[in-house]
């Protein structure tokens, strides 16, 4: 696990989190279902999943703004389950930010100083050293409606800084913002992560978000942690079905398993590793950059034999849309490296893939 | 006294036609409606300062008089005292409404709503009534306190400065709870989740977040009650005592019983100066306009944040607030709601105590009731005069709602579309009437009137209406016309039809209900009004509120009961009319 923590005098690390089997129901629905996750010290860990899938609610869970039916809460093995949240040392980025508006930049940041009755000489030492970590030293007389998104979303992480609490927690940061900030701002949080080396739990339902900041991703599916793991585990080698279409993008097969042997639609056998003891249907997963289309093999025994339906240019990669002959729907990606000829429009084909790129999921 | 408050909007889209340039054929419809007011309300104002200065004899005796006579000097007092008691009761008894309003969960919210805008509809004089019948000397409380055994003999609590200062709050209590709570459901609440990861308690965040950023509305609350108060003329005159002669009362009595014009002229100055500079004062923090619910475009949460009101000091005591966090007892939790739910109920039983009253069959007010019957209402048809005072307020405000949806529909129209020079001044002239006092209003009008001889007529007093129910018209009108895309008229011009096609097929179908709605509350404004009357129709005009106003004075009449109830029933029809077409339109 990647754990690139700064050293910070003492070796003893505080911040590690734990879930145990949190439930929360509104009415009759279920918003989170026996959750349960570790987190340790200085690890930066994301709540993954679409809208209502219960990964804000966990996250509320933790900072204490919602009280769980059942389950506990733990902070460095101390149960905070019903801790009222100012009492719980935990700094939290809202969604939009949470800037008071009625008080400066460096009154916001000093805010949790204050109500901790820290020295004036020291508010104002800790204020500027922290705004200045974030670039922002030069505009502390501002008011936020002052300032851009980008800039209010760095008083609002100085802000949650600036106490020092062992852990952050991010409520979709950066949803508010367009795709270029948003894409800068992921780099400095991470390179932020790095520096200060708290831990930090982050939610977000932009996958590409999850997968280029955290050391783990949870993903999060009507109330339950369905999968979690480090990124590239989490794409290559996805748990569920929904796991694997919620991230990125996904050719889903339809196969039958017969004493280990993968079988299509048709009949014929497809590549993928020999999946022990299992028969029936299951669902073969291929991500389309793994999905090789080869005219030349067209009518050999190798590969699923069909046709090109259409080809999309995307830039950077080109997009063919695949019809086997038994009917099936598939997708390929292929980078635009080189000038070599591609497969056209009609084109017949063989779709192939490497055994150790196909993921073979029963359910 | 109708709806304005209610639709105050504080983030509207920016008005597209605002720039400064060469006057649109919009701008026309503004004409005819500035023309009204100019004549019936800026020319009877300037009348009223010459009166003051004595002319044709220039002097400033009038206003030395004043200051000289300890007898006027008094009055001033008084009026001051009681303006500031009520003003500071109001407050305190209303934040705790306007918290929950904002706070509370729906079925609260819906209690606290209705407790809040039913009063505030319900005409000023029905509800004074209703405080007379309650602390009379056999009034309900006394007899309650009696039958309690908690006093051996009556107390008295009317007709003295007891009884003005009940009466008055709970008569001002919307117009202080109303801003307040327009400004608090602003507030996000996001930011004191904020505040609380930040390390502050309950009660720090609410002093250091909630309270600095509700303080515009606080303000707004209070001046608008205290500028209410100076100028109040009903419920100090029916339920004071002879010390408590407030400055409105004193100008009645110099102008129709001594006939003193110009002394009452420069009475009706120093308390419009008065208003004057604290609307200035309050315009510091808050936009006027805003607070009279005309907003078109600019956010107010801009304001918020600009004005920066000892938000130090309550950063400091929030801080100590904290330390003390663990060694209080819970404070918020359900002690906020249950509090609120009480002064709502507070708020509500005047009124419903006379509604249940009028079905006496008594011919006292006897509480609880003997019986029921129907005796007062019966009373109240079979007798002419009621009946013929009826009709004539009727007939007035019908003319008064038909001139003034007329004239303020098309300043609505001229103010949202219209670009002309000098729109801030326009809407200020728009907004006045219901600003300014309106025993000084009246007084000038009458004054105007009377020169041309329509004083005592119904078209002259319809004409005083008129102007005072225009700014409710234009902000009604004004509000839905700010929801109205100005891209259907576009896409109704690109589909092939005229501008006057795309009017009738496009606008006029959309503005309707607003319309509707707007002419309704120009209608309940003129039938409710008395101070109008008392000077425009004095001794020849007899509508409703006057003969409910002469039957308070004379004996408490217990038909007077059946006609309040009449009609605060009439107003509970248009609030949901209103609320009804305004849905429809949403939908």
């Amino acid at each position: 696990m990647l754990m690139r923590a700064k050293v910070s005098g003492t070796d003893l690390k505080t911040g590690g989190i734990a879930l145990h089997n949190l439930q929360k129901r509104y009415g009759s629905a279920t918003a989170v279902d026996d959750v349960s996750l570790s987190v340790s010290p200085g690890e930066f860990i994301s709540l993954l999943g679409p809208s209502g899938s219960g990964k804000t609610t966990t996250l509320m869970m933790v900072a204490g703004f919602e009280l769980p039916d059942s389950g506990r809460v733990l902070l460095d093995d101390r149960d905070i389950t019903r801790l009222p949240p100012h009492r719980r040392e935990l700094g939290v980025i809202f969604q939009n930010y949470a800037l008071f508006p009625h008080m400066t930049v460096a009154e916001n940041v000093a805010y949790p100083l204050r109500m901790r009755r820290v020295a004036k000489a020291e508010v104002e030492a800790r204020v500027r050293r922290v705004l200045d970590q974030v670039h922002l030293g030069a505009l502390a007389s501002r008011r936020p409606h002052q300032m851009s998104g980008g800039q209010q979303q760095r008083v609002a992480i100085a802000r949650a800084l600036v106490f020092d609490p062992p852990v952050l927690l991010l409520d979709e940061p950066l949803g508010a913002l367009d795709k270029k900030l948003r894409e800068h701002l992921r780099g400095e949080i991470k390179t932020l992560h790095k520096e200060v080396g708290k831990t930090m739990i982050y939610v977000t339902h932009d996958q590409d978000e999850a997968l280029a900041m955290s050391d783990r991703v949870a993903v999060m599916h009507e109330g339950r942690i369905r999968q979690v793991s480090a990124p590239q585990e989490l794409y290559r080698r996805p748990a569920d079905l929904f796991v694997a279409s919620f991230v990125g993008e996904v050719n889903l097969i339809p196969v039958k398993l017969k004493s280990g042997v993968v079988y299509g639609g048709a009949g014929e056998k497809l590549p993928a590793a020999p999946w022990p003891d299992a028969d029936g249907d299951a669902t073969l997963c291929v991500r389309p950059e793994h999905l090789h289309l080869d005219p030349s093999a067209a009518g050999s025994s190798h590969g699923v034999p069909g046709h090109v339906v259409g080809r999309t240019f995307m830039g950077d990669a080109t997009i063919f849309e695949f019809r086997s002959d038994s009917g099936l729907r598939l997708t390929s990606k292929v980078l635009n490296i080189s000038a070599e000829s591609m497969p056209d429009v009609g084109d017949a084909c063989a779709a192939s893939w490497a055994v150790s790129d196909a993921t073979v999921l029963t359910e | 006294m109708a709806g304005t408050m209610s639709s105050i909007a504080l983030n509207g889209r920016p008005n597209p036609a605002r720039a400064s340039a060469a006057p649109t054929p919009w701008a026309w419809l503004l004409l005819p409606g500035s023309i009204f007011l100019v004549v019936l309300f800026v020319v009877p104002l300037v009348g009223l300062l010459l009166l003051s200065l004595g002319m044709p004899n220039w002097t400033l005796a009038n206003f030395i008089r004043i200051t000289d006579n300890p007898a006027y000097v008094n009055v001033l007092r008084t009026t001051l005292e009681i303006s500031v008691s009520v003003t500071a009761l109001a407050f305190v008894l209303g934040y705790p409404i306007a918290y929950a309003l904002t706070t509370g969960g729906p079925t609260l919210r819906t209690f606290l709503l209705i407790a809040v805008v039913l009063p505030y509809f319900t005409s000023v004089l029905a509800r004074t009534f209703a405080w007379v019948v309650l602390l009379g000397r056999n009034g309900v409380v006394n007899q309650i306190l009696l039958e309690l055994g908690w006093v051996s003999q009556p107390v008295t609590m009317l007709y003295n400065r007891f009884g003005v200062i009940i009466g008055m709050t709970h008569i001002v209590m919307p117009l202080m709870i109303l801003p307040m709570y327009t400004v608090m459901s602003g507030i996000d609440r996001r930011l004191l989740r904020a505040a609380r990861s930040n390390g502050a308690s309950p009660l720090a965040a609410f002093l250091t977040i909630f309270l600095p950023l509700s303080l515009p509305g606080l303000i707004a609350g209070v001046l608008l009650v205290f500028i209410y108060c100076l100028g109040f003329y009903i419920t100090p005159a029916l339920m004071g005592g002879l010390s408590d002669l407030t400055i409105t009362m004193e100008i009645s009595a110099q102008v129709v019983d001594q006939l003193n014009w110009n002394f009452g002229s420069a009475l009706s100055m120093v308390l419009l100066v008065a208003v004057l500079a604290i609307l200035w004062i309050g315009s510091r923090f808050f936009p006027i306009e805003q607070l009279l619910g005309f907003s078109d475009g600019k956010a107010a949460s801009e304001t918020i944040s600009r004005r920066q009101v000892g938000t130090q000091w309550l950063m400091r005591l929030g801080a100590a607030a904290n330390v003390l966090d663990r060694s209080l007892p819970s404070l918020g939790g359900r002690s906020i709601p249950a509090l609120a739910s009480f002064l709502a109920v507070l708020l509500l039983l005047p009124v419903l105590i006379v509604a249940y009253l009028s079905f006496s069959a008594s011919s006292y007010f006897v509480f609880p009731l003997p019986g029921y019957s129907l005796r007062n209402y019966e009373a109240y048809v079979s007798d002419t005069l009621w009946v013929r005072a009826t009709f004539t307020s009727i007939r007035i405000a019908l003319m008064a709602a038909g001139m003034a949806t007329a004239l303020g529909s098309m300043l609505a129209f001229g103010l949202s579309r219209g670009r002309i020079r000098g729109r801030g001044a326009m809407v200020a002239l728009v907004l006045s009437p219901i600003i300014m006092p309106t025993v000084v209003v009246a007084v000038a009008t009458y004054f105007l009137l009377v020169r041309v001889g329509l004083q005592g007529t119904e078209f002259g007093l319809a004409l005083g209406h008129a102007v005072h129910a225009i700014p409710y018209v234009v902000v009604i009108v004004v509000a839905n016309l700010r929801d109205l895309n100005p891209t259907y008229e576009r896409a109704a011009r690109s589909l092939g039809a005229g501008p006057l096609a795309s009017f009738r097929t496009i606008i006029a179908p959309l503005v309707m209900p607003a319309l509707i709605v707007a002419s309704f509350f120009a209608f309940l404004a003129s039938f409710d009004d008395l101070v109008y009357v008392l000077f425009l129709g004095i001794g020849k005009i007899t509508t409703l509120p006057m003969r409910m106003w002469e039957g308070i004075r004379q004996d408490i009449n217990p038909t007077i009961a059946a006609v309040a109830t009449l009609q605060m029933l009439f107003a509970g029809v248009v609030i949901i009319i209103g609320a009804l077409l305004g849905r429809q339109r949403n939908t």
